[in-house]
């Protein structure tokens, strides 16, 4: 219950999800359930894929043939609940923002860990990004198995 | 509950029990028990406490929170040293 | 005596907001604030905001306070500050007496006062509530962003309102064990965009929990939290030990509006507001003449919030000493709009009917 513990139902987390086509595409899934003053991700999206609209509590919703899957909403999300997911070549594609230091490293195996904070595999590190304008929220492109595309949400690194 | 072990007003060590005791000999002003306790007369003059004295007198006296009549704030609102009053006093005149 | 056409009483958001709309339109303002430096409760906070770009929306809290200073000091021949100065004292002569870093005291008269205290963290009462190792929410972010240095390495947060989640979300990015959150309440208190955040780093969230005593031979060593039921009393036997040393109490902030009660304003203690606030009506003024207020003093909120109701009134002071804004109508206009979207959703709903019944107004 995310009113309870902070973690979405997973027949919330799919309203959330295009179908698993669209997915071959990467998209944005926008884990942002609760009417809260806020629209960044609508104001960040070169595309116009996110609305939010006049009323800036309303939760925003993603035009899926717009979202190109770029990322740019992921890092200047202030509540971090955007996430990029993609199905292709059998694997599991994800782009997500990640503040804490150290950083992980290209190549690097991690835990995959789902939305209760709980190690549901591994996961490896594609790609590393944190240019001056993303303001110190990396962006990290990571894969793991298909399977887990709809239970995956963040890394965590093996000690 | 060791009502003892509770401190309600830090800058004048106070706690819950010496507040209840208070309660209990009749003083349920915010008004009286800073005058018995100096609950609220310290460095901080109140900013801790008021809310938690407001709520036990509230549920002592079982009215609700917003009819509990606030303390009344004098100047100053934290410890000036009394040579610094009287050195202002000597240069303005 | 010196004499200002506008004092203000804190440089945190509010009053620096209300400082440069007030400049724009002609006016002089002094700002005292007791702190080494302005910027007010925005300096500690390293996460990135929330609202709409006008309220600088997706900026890390300091760098909002950076951009407010910024726009202040375009306006240095109209705005002078008075820093580690604190207020003590507020009188209905437009009298306010102030004492700087050396104890120096002294008086300053004003034609217009803006009250922008904002708020202190509420505190609560428990066995051994008195030792070391026991924060406010608020002074460990001090420690941990101004000052860099951590409360501990095993802490449990007290509260889930916005602040315990993103204070305890800051704490596990500085490398403390954030062991659980609790709360009272049988729900979680703030977005819960920031719960979800911190639950995938694992940290436990228990609603209808809270902290019974506190034990620890001169310095915390643990805790034993208890369940509430729906009434908030304890249920017995749910007694729960847990060993941390340090922890963060986030129940709430209160508005600091102890000179408001000294000057003689009407005050009413209204809870959705935060505790004891000043009777205000549209203009933000207080029920003694040219005295206004602005930000968390006059209803704990969001620093988005304080920002434009300092503009607003800034605003309001202008004209009231024959100084209009060029741009006056339309800038109220959108500030008004600006507040009643940020206050529109369900967490504005506190706030919307909590300024209802200060106004003394139906709520609907
Ligand atoms: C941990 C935390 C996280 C937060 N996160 C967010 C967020 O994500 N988004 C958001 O919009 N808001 C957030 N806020 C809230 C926001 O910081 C406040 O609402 C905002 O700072 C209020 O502004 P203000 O100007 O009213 O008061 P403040 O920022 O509190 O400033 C008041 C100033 O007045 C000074 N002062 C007080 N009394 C005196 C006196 N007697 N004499 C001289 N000076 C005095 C103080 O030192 C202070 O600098 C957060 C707050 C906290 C504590
Ligand atoms: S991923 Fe890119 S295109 Fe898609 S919504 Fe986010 S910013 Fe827009
Ligand atoms: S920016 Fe993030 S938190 Fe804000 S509305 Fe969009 S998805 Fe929600």
């Amino acid at each position: 219950m995310l009113k309870t513990t902070g973690v979405p139902d997973k027949a919330l987390i799919l309203t959330r999800f295009p179908d698993d086509v669209i997915l071959g595409k990467p998209k944005a899934i926008t884990e942002c359930y609760e009417p809260i003053p806020c629209n960044p991700c609508e104001t960040s999206c070169p595309f116009e894929a996110i609305t939010v609209g006049e009323d800036i509590n309303t939760p925003p919703k993603v035009d899926f043939d717009k979202c190109t899957g770029c990322g740019i909403c992921v890092y200047n999300c202030p509540g971090l609940a955007i996430i990029v997911a993609q199905l292709k070549n059998d694997k599991a594609y994800f782009k997500i923002p990640y503040e804490f230091i150290p950083m992980p490293e290209v190549g690097e195996t991690v835990h995959a860990i789902n939305r209760a904070g709980e190690i549901i595999g591994e996961a490896k590190i594609e790609k590393v990004t944190l240019r001056k304008k993303q303001d110190k929220t990396a962006l990290i492109d990571v894969s793991t198995n298909t399977e887990l595309i709809h239970e995956f949400v963040t890394i965590r690194r093996m000690r | 509950m060791k009502k003892e072990d509770v401190i309600l007003c830090r800058c004048e060590d106070v706690t819950l029990k010496q507040l209840h005791d208070c309660f209990d000999e009749g003083y349920t002003t915010f008004e009286e028990v800073k005058r018995i306790l100096r609950i609220g007369m310290g460095p901080c003059q109140a900013s801790t406490c008021s809310l938690l004295v407001q709520r036990e007198i509230a549920k002592y006296t079982k009215q609700p929170l917003d009819k509990v009549k606030t303390h009344v704030i004098r100047p100053l609102i934290t410890g000036v040293p009394l040579g610094s009053i009287a050195k202002e006093a000597k240069d303005e005149s | 005596m010196k004499h200002v056409d506008l004092l203000i009483i804190g440089g945190g958001p509010s009053g620096l907001a209300a400082a440069k709309m007030a400049a724009e339109s002609g006016v002089s303002s002094l700002i005292i604030e007791r702190d080494t430096k302005v910027g007010g409760q925005l300096v500690k906070q390293t996460h990135m905001f929330f609202g709409s770009e006008k309220q600088y929306a997706k900026t890390r809290g300091i760098n909002i306070a950076e951009i407010l200073i910024n726009d202040c000091k375009e306006h240095d021949d109209k705005i002078s500050y008075m820093t580690e100065t604190t207020v003590v004292g507020l009188y209905p002569d437009y009298v306010v007496t102030v004492m700087d870093r050396n104890h120096k005291y002294s008086k300053i008269k004003a034609n217009t006062i803006l009250v922008a205290t904002g708020a202190s963290e509420k505190v609560l009462a428990f066995e051994n509530n008195d030792l070391p190792g026991i924060y406010g929410a608020g002074a460990v972010q001090t420690l941990m962003n101004v000052h860099g240095v951590l409360p501990g390495q095993d802490v449990v947060m007290v509260g889930s309102g916005n602040i315990g989640l993103i204070v305890s979300y800051q704490l596990m990015q500085a490398g403390v064990n954030v062991k659980r959150v609790i709360e009272a309440a049988s729900v979680i208190g703030g977005y819960k965009v920031h719960a979800s955040k911190l639950k995938r780093l694992g940290v436990e969230i228990t609603t209808n929990m809270t902290v019974k005593s506190a034990q620890g031979n001169g310095a915390l060593e643990s805790i034993v939290v208890q369940k509430l039921d729906d009434d908030w009393q304890f249920i017995p036997g749910t007694e729960e030990e847990i060993s941390v040393d340090a922890l963060c109490i986030s129940v709430g902030l209160s508005p600091l509006s102890n000179l408001l009660s000294m000057v003689g304003c009407e005050m009413k203690y209204v809870s959705a507001l935060g505790g004891n606030v000043p009777v205000i009506d549209h203009s933000h003024e207080t029920t003694v003449p040219n005295i206004f207020v602005a930000g968390d003093v006059c209803g704990v909120e969001e620093a988005s919030s304080a920002i434009v109701e300092g503009y607003y009134v800034g605003l309001i002071i202008g004209n009231r000493l024959g100084k209009t804004h060029p741009h006056y109508e339309r800038l109220i206009q959108d500030f008004t709009q600006q507040l009643d979207n940020l206050r529109s959703g369900p967490f504005g709903e506190k706030t919307r009917s909590g300024l209802a019944q200060l106004r003394g107004e139906q709520h609907a």
